[in-house]
């Protein structure tokens, strides 16, 4: 007996180490993304205040170039503006012979009725939009892990929810909410091995699947791309439409692409058009209809 | 029990450090320096086993808690410190660690102390490096990652072991 207890006595640190080691490894082993953006929207609670102060200071010294993009982005903005106020102008100034000219079902206004019915188009959807964007500030940000999250300002008393989804200032794809605090949310970096999501070609309409491979951040891959897709290099990739992320929104442009070993799909590089390392302040888009998706694709209907 | 303030400021102070300043630095995927490692490495020679294992848990747990990591720190610190005694004991076999004092390079020799650093912060980095990639698709990677975050992470300890131990009389 005094034997046994001396035995203990003398292994119970290896016995412990080894038991504390294998209870870590477990539990790391069923840690998902999930888990670790709950861990981390816990932690912000209590360390939050100081990244915040420190996010102020390093955007004060990013100020001035970021204003210099948002200038850029205003300016992008203005000039699409124009061209819709064009068509608009042009549509209201032709909405009287229009009408006689449809009644004359002469074909050479075709161009102009075909106008005037893409500005009619949008005007409804302006009116009642799908999408609600704000706008909120990072507050803490890696890129050097396997998986990076961003920690936003912005929490659910801003009415942020999960699965919105994120841009930077220039309007392209950041990543999407996994999880929101009362004041901040955590965000899933497109630097995530977690992270998917459909890109296309937008010039062609071919798709793929958008992922990272840990390589590099300024590069994601655009995989199971058709092999009559024959991407180009410069070619621009944004979104289709899904259920976090508009159509539309950019992504990057192709760096080079190469076909697979069976030679039926491309698998590009893709540079993203927002720079990680250096955000300071983002989007947040919202999209209105996602539960009546949900909902939808939960019907009875469809898995019956 | 002696210096216990001096080791609860090390503490407080590398952990902040490493929140707030090494998880924060966006400059490249392979630079993530360990700074939190320095409490570890630099508690007392004679500090109890299990102590050092406590020790091991609690950095590695807040570590975990602050990155959202979910153990893969702890995972990482605790064979850091377990095996501790035995790798001081592999480079500094003057005397018995038993009586005391700090790892440091007045007790071990400069050369001798930066050699016990590279082996911890070598066996903290690739356990960590290795689980958080999960796959040996990117090995060459990960080695790289290894190296680089492990070379700034020695040379962050260094200089903070040089920085603790100006305040105390190191026992030579």
């Amino acid at each position: 007996m005094y034997k046994l207890i001396e035995f203990i006595r003398s292994t119970y640190v290896v016995v412990l180490f080894v038991l504390l080691e294998a209870i870590t490894i477990g539990h790391y082993a069923r840690s998902t993304h999930h888990t670790r953006a709950r861990l981390l929207a816990k932690a912000t609670q209590v360390v939050g205040a100081g990244h915040q102060a420190l996010a102020g200071v390093r955007s004060y010294f990013r100020l001035e170039r970021e204003n210099r993009e948002l200038l850029e982005y205003a300016a992008s903005l203005q000039e699409r503006l124009a061209c819709y106020e064009v068509l608009h102008d042009d549509a209201s100034a032709q909405t009287v012979p229009l009408v006689r000219a449809a009644a004359d079902s002469t074909a050479a206004d075709g161009a102009d009725s075909l106008r005037t019915h893409r500005v009619d188009s949008v005007g409804p959807t302006l009116g009642d939009k799908q999408y609600r964007t704000l706008t909120a500030a990072v507050i803490s940000n890696t890129i050097n892990k396997s998986e990076n999250f961003l920690v936003l300002n912005r929490g659910i008393r801003d009415d942020v929810h999960r699965e919105m989804a994120v841009l930077s200032t220039n309007g392209a794809i950041v990543g999407y909410v996994v999880d929101c605090t009362e004041r901040y949310a955590i965000v899933l970096s497109i630097l995530s091995s977690s992270f998917r999501t459909s890109g296309k070609l937008s010039d062609s309409g071919y798709f793929g699947q958008i992922y990272w491979d840990g390589a590099d951040p300024h590069t994601v891959l655009l995989g199971d791309l058709s092999k009559y897709a024959d991407p180009q290099p410069g070619q621009e990739v944004v979104t289709t439409g899904s259920l976090f992320f508009p159509d539309g929104i950019a992504i990057g442009r192709v760096l080079d692409a190469r076909l697979d070993e069976t030679g039926t799909t491309y698998t590009a590089r893709v540079e993203l058009a927002a720079r990680l390392s250096g955000l300071s302040h983002v989007v947040l888009v919202e999209n209105r209809d996602i539960d009546e998706i949900r909902q939808l694709l939960k019907s009875d209907k469809i898995h019956p | 029990m002696y210096r216990i303030f001096p080791y609860i400021t090390l503490f407080a102070v590398t952990i902040l450090v490493q929140v707030f300043l090494f998880d924060n630095l966006s400059i490249s995927i392979y630079f993530a320096p360990m700074i939190y490692l320095a409490f570890l490495l630099l508690l007392p020679l004679d500090t109890p086993h299990i102590g050092l294992l406590a020790a091991g848990l609690v950095t590695g747990w807040t570590m975990d808690y602050t990155m959202g990591t979910d153990g893969l720190n702890v995972l990482a610190t605790l064979p850091v410190a377990f095996l501790r005694p035995w790798i001081i004991g592999f480079f500094y076999t003057r005397e018995d660690p038993r009586e005391g004092g700090i790892p440091s390079a007045a007790r071990f020799g400069q050369v001798k102390f930066i050699r016990y650093l590279i082996v911890c912060v070598l066996l903290h980095h690739v356990l960590f490096f290795s689980f958080e990639a999960l796959s040996w698709v990117h090995a060459a990677r990960t080695l790289l990652r290894i190296v680089v975050s492990g070379v700034a992470s020695v040379y962050f300890i260094w200089l903070t072991a040089r920085l603790f131990t100006l305040k105390l009389t190191v026992r030579v």
